[in-house]
């Protein structure tokens, strides 16, 4: 069937080995306007190099104040069926296992209420709907809870979806449950992720290792990353197979042949604190040297695993440049046992929480209200305890702000009998 | 006390220059309420209908019903 | 009972969250929870998880691109029926993997991907380029420079070979943002490429007072770049260009401050971020190319930049190095002379902190 518009620059999109959305997105306007509209109104921003939407600031459905991104359409004069064009976020269910038959009955309701595009997955994670009208948005939402046992994600000032790596269910290096304390902490919150009350967006982020799959420490404002802090399991018969070129090193990770693994070269020698040593029959690990970069783990996962004293090092404050810069998070709680009902992890979530909404400006997120204030006021308010491994080095600037109850005598000082010992 | 605190953000919302305010403004309205609780009191008067919903997409915003301009951009007036 | 459009409330479920993360997951995941001993990439995109009850999970991992129809995810659950007992995930770089629990499933499997033309590229794993993970770019968002699918479109054919392959020094990470508020965080990418606006916002005074209402407009500028300002008639703003960084929050809150401009606007590439802590520490990517012009339909110059950079890091780099950690060994001079990027003044940080990134020592390379 003819499409009413012509793509010539879009159909260069068609070319080529990497799936194409542009083909993807033809076959479905055979029989969806909105796909057709869709496709004239790309081809028109190719043409201009500029976008054609428009926000909204449409929030939700009643009562919540996230979840849908209101879009509008700027040419709805060409292109009626896209002039209404809102996105639903939908909280994906943690780590992304599905079955065929839920998405095919997605696929069904967002043929009949939407547009029939989507995002698997969206940047936060949830599943991505994208393209409706505004009189959809409540049924779509009806439809979701009452027939899926879905509901709507974060977005604007709310808590953001939490997201977690595929963790302990196809994972052997995950260190905490992640499936298990990302929906924890989903349901727990769920006001916080439908309701906006935080001075800006604030996102949880769960990582099983230091691998860091969903890229926590880079993107949330509180990540979890799995740890241990006992030794490394070590199979030796393992090593020396590696070695005798028995098992195929990283896993296959750089080509599924066997080869003599040179353990010193590839393990011993890339490990960045030097803990271990390798004389041709064993491994030694200095377990209380190692940093758990996981890089060994890596190289020979048959032969070594990640201890059992497993639990979560908590960091704070990542964020994308807008305003300050970029930020990575940085070591609050360096180990914390991970484990339902993570009563002292909530306790700790809400006292940061406190802060933040109190101390808190409008639109500045965790990680710069911490460099505003400090990372001592922080940990202050949060009651945590200092410790080295908050920090790559100690101060190398002299202005500490002391605090004058903490000096002998406070601040309060006799005048006349300081001019007592010396003359003015 | 929860309809008393209520009725100051409205009035203090109404008395505003602004339409659109940001959560912690609106607690400004009742300062001797702690946010959290705060929130709750905020809650009730979006299910009522009192106050809405207004998003950039990265930030949220509260406003009185009516000066929409979701309903504006609808009816093709921006 | 049904949804009553004028009745919201009637029957109303909320604040029920999403399904619990078991709810669609295969037996044998359930089963082998937490008892996985390792795994193992057979063949590029192919994982099998073994557990230490002895059963054995396939995982075939296919490329997709991020916008998808419907139609497609109905493809993908055919094939999911027919192999996976119906089960499948997608991956938080928009990949699927297809999760075979019978071994005998796995070749038929795969010999079912290959026959369905360009759409299910198996690939993805281990010292690869994976799928890049994007924004909405021109498809959904409302201050985009740049389009994002067709970008990744683009920048994927290019580097298909990578993708199939495991023939790099370690995996390769490409994430595009189409703005600077980077949506999608891409700041810690071994290869970022970020949409960039040059020019600030048009006013349009006429229209401001009657769709902005300038005290928001004002509060939305994170340089405190926009002031009041009356023009002839109207209640209008001033903008301090000097102080624009582009990042279209007032248009968000008026649309007569618009942003887009078709020559203005452009890519620029960033290199060498990671996110994991292995070996080396998470590090930002910085910055590699300022500024390219955007050049649809297939984004011509970025493609070559991006696949000379890839290239000259898979010449270079020792196994195991990252793009970041490669460079931290090589030096950023010699990575702007073996990549011939130009070094421009762009390049030298002039924003907060700045100084923390300049030269303190006489250690470098001539």
């Amino acid at each position: 069937m003819a499409l009413k518009f012509k793509t010539p620059m879009l159909d260069e999109l068609e070319k080529g080995p990497w799936p194409s959305f542009v083909t993807d997105v033809k076959r479905m306007a055979a029989r969806k306007p909105a796909c057709e509209d869709w496709l004239g109104l790309m081809e028109m921003s190719y043409e201009h190099k500029e976008g054609h939407w428009k926000h909204g600031g449409i929030v939700g459905v009643f009562g919540y104040g996230g979840g849908v991104i209101g879009r509008y359409c700027d040419r709805p004069d060409l292109f009626p069926n896209v002039a209404h064009f809102h996105t639903m976020r939908v909280n994906q269910p943690a780590s992304k296992f599905y079955n065929t038959d839920v998405l095919r009955k997605l696929c069904d309701m967002w043929d009949r209420r939407g547009s029939g595009l989507t995002n698997m997955h969206g940047s936060t994670g949830d599943i991505i709907l994208l393209g409706t009208t505004t009189d959809q948005l409540e049924p779509v939402f009806y439809e979701l809870t009452h027939d899926f046992g879905m509901d709507l994600g974060g977005s604007g000032s709310n808590l953001r979806t939490p997201e977690g790596c595929v963790g302990m269910a196809r994972c052997e290096w995950s260190c905490i449950d992640t499936q298990a304390l990302i929906y924890d902490l989903t349901m727990e919150y769920q006001d916080a992720l439908h309701r906006p009350m935080f001075p800006y967006k604030f996102k949880f982020k769960a990582s099983g290792c230091a691998c860091d799959c969903v890229a926590a420490i880079a993107r949330a404002d509180c990540s979890i990353i799995g740890t241990w802090r006992d030794n490394i399991r070590i199979d030796q018969e393992a090593v020396r197979a590696y070695a005798n070129g028995e098992l195929v090193p990283q896993a296959g990770a750089h080509g599924s042949e066997k080869y003599k693994l040179d353990i010193k070269a590839e393990v011993v020698d890339l490990c960045p604190t030097r803990c271990m040593e390798w004389d041709g029959k064993n491994l030694k690990i200095w377990d209380e040297d190692c940093t758990r970069c996981m890089h060994c783990i890596r190289v020979m996962p048959r032969a070594l695993r990640p201890g059992l004293d497993t639990g979560a090092t908590i960091l704070v404050g990542a964020k994308a440049p807008i305003l300050e810069g970029a930020q990575l998070s940085s070591v609050v709680i360096p180990f914390m046992k991970m484990e339902p009902p993570y009563e002292e992890f909530k306790g700790f979530v809400e006292k940061m929480w406190d802060l933040w909404m109190e101390e808190g400006k409008n639109r500045e997120r965790l990680g710069e209200l911490i460099q505003r204030m400090g990372l001592r006021e922080f940990l202050k308010a949060c009651e945590l305890t200092p410790d080295p491994r908050m920090v790559n080095t100690p101060r190398f600037n002299p202005y500490i702000f002391y605090d004058p109850a903490e000096v002998p005598g406070g601040w309060e000082r006799d005048l006349k009998d300081f001019r007592s010992r010396h003359q003015a | 006390m929860s309809e008393e605190a209520k009725a100051r953000i409205i009035e203090w919302v109404k008395q505003q220059k602004k339409t659109k305010h940001y959560f912690n403004d609106l607690c400004k309205a009742v300062p001797e309420i702690k946010m959290m609780q705060a929130k709750k009191i905020i809650n009730e008067l979006v299910n009522e209908g009192r106050l809405k919903y207004w998003s950039s997409g990265s930030t949220t915003m509260y406003m009185l019903p009516g000066q929409d301009d979701v309903a504006k951009e609808e009816k093709g007036m921006n | 009972m049904a949804f009553d459009p004028n009745n919201l409330l009637q029957d109303r479920i909320t604040d029920i969250g999403p399904p619990k993360y078991d709810t669609f997951m295969p037996p044998i995941v359930k089963e082998n929870w937490g008892k996985w001993k390792y795994h193992e990439i057979l063949q590029p995109g192919v994982l099998v998880h073994v557990s230490e009850t002895g059963a054995e999970l396939f995982s075939v991992r296919v490329g997709a691109a991020r916008l998808i129809s419907t139609d497609l995810i109905r493809d993908i659950c055919e094939v999911a029926d027919k192999y996976c007992d119906g089960y499948l995930r997608f991956t938080t770089r928009n990949n699927v993997e297809f999760l075979v629990s019978d071994k005998n499933k796995l070749q038929p499997l795969l010999n079912d991907l290959k026959s369905r033309g360009n759409w299910f590229p198996v690939g993805g794993t281990g010292h690869s380029v994976t799928n890049i993970v994007h924004t909405q770019g021109w498809a959904h968002c409302h201050t985009p420079a740049i389009d994002a699918s067709g970008v990744v479109k683009s920048v994927m054919d290019e580097l298909f070979d990578y993708f199939g392959s495991h023939k790099l020094p370690a995996q390769v990470r490409i994430a595009l943002a189409c703005c600077l508020n980077m949506c999608g965080a891409v700041h810690c990418s071994d290869i970022a490429i970020l949409g960039v606006h040059r020019k600030p916002p048009f006013i349009e005074h006429d229209r401001v007072q009657n769709v902005c209402e300038i005290p928001l407009v004002i509060a939305a500028c994170p340089t405190a770049a926009i002031k009041p300002k009356k023009v002839g008639e109207y209640k209008s703003v001033e903008i301090n260009n000097n102080r624009c960084m582009f990042c279209g929050n007032c248009y968000t809150m008026c649309p007569a401050l618009p942003l887009a401009d078709g020559e203005g606007d452009g890519i620029a590439l960033w290199v060498g971020g990671k996110v994991s802590n292995v070996i080396s520490a998470p590090m930002f990517s910085k910055l590699a190319v300022p500024y390219i012009p955007n050049e649809p339909p297939r984004w011509p110059t970025t493609v070559k930049t991006i696949k000379k950079i890839v290239e000259t890091y898979a010449a270079g780099a020792r196994r195991y190095e990252r793009i970041g950690d490669w460079i931290n060994r090589i030096g950023w001079e010699r990575f702007f002379e073996r990549t011939g990027i130009e070094f421009k003044h762009e390049h030298i940080d002039d924003y907060r902190l700045a100084m923390t990134t300049w030269r303190t020592t006489t250690q470098f390379k001539f």
